[in-house]
């Protein structure tokens, strides 16, 4: 399980122990570091929370993201594992039985297929079944753009949100990411937080420093405002949509980009309010077209917001294939901002 | 350390010998099982019980033998085989008639049937899901719990022949090792996984035997011997509470029964089932045990049975007069925040959350 990319992905960020001391000197903090924040502050906050998964200890995690947890919290408390990704979960499930809160590290979340018995079968259905709570946290590295290839940038959201009673989390700023992480830590049932690794190093901006500050599960965000075309998206396709956003703009177009910011249970309310003002969607993914988060996402459009719809429901967003290496082959398989921006004009031409 | 033993007939009887109270109290909950085993076939048979049904006969031995040394605070994580082992270790017969029959009462709530039940905030038993071995993994999450908080607890975790196939039993053996875990590990193996015989399943002369390969002590009981499994539960148990690591516990028994009420185990050969019938029956055996030494006489054992066959009868009366879960209430309980599992303290769920 080698980083794939380029050394800026994988390669230690560090400056010093405490993720915040790794902020720029204006205060602000990438993707990766507010996550490392977020996180850090839990684990201070709440003796129940652990940390567990491969290489998070001496190593400091495949991105770095728990770099300095060791030293800080212990090796109980941050738990090198043996390669056993079942076996991962089973552990998070049987000690949050007991009472603690553990946070599992995938070091791609590409490998929790590789405990998906044990997630959805029963991580998602030991509460519904016992009344049991499990405060358990799976976090990971998702997605593709930076030539991981096939086993290095899935995005598994639509296999773990069809499994019922797990929460799926898919961020896209830093402030979201550590106010949603926080919220996964203090939630009372799993959660799944998805961390897209082109973002990781990629963004940087201020965030807030309050150790209560949280960011609500299953709440949207509209990150851009706009009245022409709502463009329903999450994950790195935010930054994508908010490219198309601008360059539309310049054409005359004003788009709209809501942010799911958690995909399962979604905030259909958010979404719906935005087609109501614009009455046309465009439903932006990295997940795959067929079963994927979009299709649920248009669904809902079609079956709640028909009234308000000037134009059919568009979804963008990859065919059902292993993700190709070769940039040319991986550059045409995911939406591109060119390809955004040719859905929106014939949207906007209904 | 990574020893693998039979346990015979030579074990000095004094070491663990459960005194005349205790006897009588094993006694009466191996009856208690094969009543209860024998009387829900029966009322699967005539139509009379909804669902499936997952037959542990003939391996009571095992299951209230491996339970036996285990306090309220150890954790029990069973397969559907298994449900002797969870009453041993407490369930309320009402409420797992309850949970026969889909009512409210049931430890699920009607969410699920038969003997995929548990009782975690009771008798610390998991809430048997089918596929196995999936708890292996989670029993190892418990015994963290513990270790970690320094509680003298352990977790015993029971799965089949069959489940030693496959991955996660593997994974878990390891992990235990590698963490010094406070976990006993179980294997009721009755010879059949479903139809495939052990020869089809493992390569290995004994499942026990696997053990040193993860750097643990394994150990082969006869599960017909409830005392014998006693024995060596309390051994593993006394172990694990003691920091030492875990242990793998074979119990050999015979499936009597088909994997499930539908099935007559044709594939069985008879003489192999009526060997076992007539020579490894763990109640009988220890019934006459416990006659010929003078522990119980057969006014006692009459006295057992007939309060079995009471609680039996009052749990089927409690289960029917327990109403169904209400249909609109099928969507609830999938988040804590819904409040269904904490809305109707003492019907399954806990009185509220920690």
């Amino acid at each position: 399980m080698t980083a794939p990319q380029a050394p800026t992905e994988a390669g230690a960020a560090g400056h010093g122990a405490e993720p915040r001391g790794k902020r720029t000197e204006d205060g602000q903090a990438t993707y990766l570091i507010a996550i490392a924040e977020g996180l850090w502050e839990e684990m201070e906050r709440d003796e129940r929370v652990f940390m567990l998964g491969e290489d998070i200890g001496v190593y400091g995690g495949a991105f770095k993201v728990t770099e300095g947890f060791l030293d800080r919290f212990g090796a109980e408390r941050v738990m090198d594992t043996p390669i056993a990704e079942e076996t991962i979960v089973g552990v998070a499930i049987g000690s949050a039985m007991e009472g603690l809160r553990p946070v599992a590290e995938f070091q791609y979340s590409d490998f929790m297929t590789s405990g998906f018995d044990e997630i959805s079968t029963a991580l998602a259905r030991v509460h519904y079944r016992s009344g049991v709570p499990l405060p358990v946290v799976l976090r990971g590295p998702s997605g593709g753009m930076v030539r991981a290839s096939s086993f290095h940038s899935v995005n598994p959201e639509p296999w773990f949100s069809y499994a019922g009673g797990i929460k799926v989390i898919c961020p896209a700023f830093p402030s979201d990411a550590k106010g949603l992480i926080k919220s996964a830590v203090r939630d009372d049932n799993p959660c799944m937080f998805l961390e897209h690794k082109w973002i990781y190093r990629r963004i940087r901006e201020q965030v807030p420093e309050d150790p209560d500050f949280l960011v609500p599960i299953s709440s949207a965000d509209v990150k851009r405002e706009g009245d022409d075309v709502s463009i329903v998206t999450y994950g790195a396709m935010v930054h994508r949509a908010l490219e198309a956003a601008q360059m539309l703009e310049e054409k005359g177009v004003s788009a709209e980009v809501v942010d799911l910011r958690t995909v399962y249970p979604m905030d259909e309310e958010t979404v719906l309010r935005s087609i109501e003002k614009t009455s046309r969607a465009l439903v932006l993914t990295e997940s795959y077209r067929f079963v994927g988060i979009g299709a649920e996402v248009a669904a809902t459009i079609a079956e709640k917001a028909f009234q308000h719809l000037d134009a059919p429901v568009v979804r963008l967003a990859p065919p059902n294939v292993p993700v190709p290496f070769s940039p040319p082959l991986e550059d045409a398989f995911l939406p591109s901002v060119d390809d955004i921006i040719a859905q929106v004009d014939q949207l906007s031409a209904w | 350390m990574a020893t693998t033993k039979t346990r015979g007939s030579d074990r000095p009887q004094a070491e663990v010998t459960p005194s005349p109270d205790e006897r009588r109290h094993i006694l009466y909950l191996l009856k208690l099982c094969r009543y209860f085993d024998e009387r829900v076939d029966t009322l699967y048979r005539q139509g009379k019980l909804p669902g499936a049904i997952y037959s542990g006969r003939g391996q009571e031995g095992t299951h209230v033998g491996v339970v036996l040394p285990l306090g309220p605070e150890d954790s029990l994580f069973p397969t559907h085989r298994d449900l002797s082992a969870q009453l041993a270790k407490g369930l309320d017969l009402k409420r797992v008639m309850a949970q026969y029959w889909g009512r409210i009462d049931g430890y699920t709530r009607g969410r699920d049937g038969n003997s995929h039940i548990g009782d975690w905030f009771g008798s610390k038993t998991w809430t048997v899901m089918s596929h196995l071995p999936i708890a292996y993994p989670v029993a190892c999450g418990a015994a963290l719990a513990y270790q970690r908080r320094g509680e003298p607890h352990v977790a015993l975790a029971i799965c089949g022949d069959g489940a030693t196939s496959n991955g996660r039993w593997h994974e878990a053996l390891n992990w235990s090792a590698v963490g010094r875990l406070p976990v006993v590990w179980v294997v009721n193996n009755n010879q059949y996984a479903y139809s495939t015989p052990n020869p089809l399943e493992f390569a290995v002369p004994t499942i026990a035997e696997r053990a040193a390969a993860y750097g643990m002590p394994g150990v082969r009981v006869d599960g017909s011997d409830v005392l014998e499994v006693e024995a060596a539960a309390r051994e593993a148990v006394d172990r694990a509470r003691a920091g030492e690591g875990p242990t793998l516990i074979e119990s050999v028994s015979l499936r009597w029964m088909g994997h499930a009420g539908h099935d007559p185990a044709k594939y069985v050969p008879k003489e192999l089932l009526e060997e076992f019938k007539e020579h490894k029956d763990p109640v009988k055996n220890f019934e006459r045990r416990l006659l010929e030494d003078g522990t119980v006489s057969e006014d006692d054992v009459k006295e057992i049975q007939a309060r079995i066959e009471r609680e039996f009868d009052e749990g089927y009366e409690y289960a029917q007069a327990s109403p169904f879960p209400e249909p609109g209430d099928h969507a609830k309980g999938l988040w804590v925040e819904d409040g269904y599992w904490t809305s109707e303290p003492g019907r399954g769920g806990p009185t509220e959350y920690s």
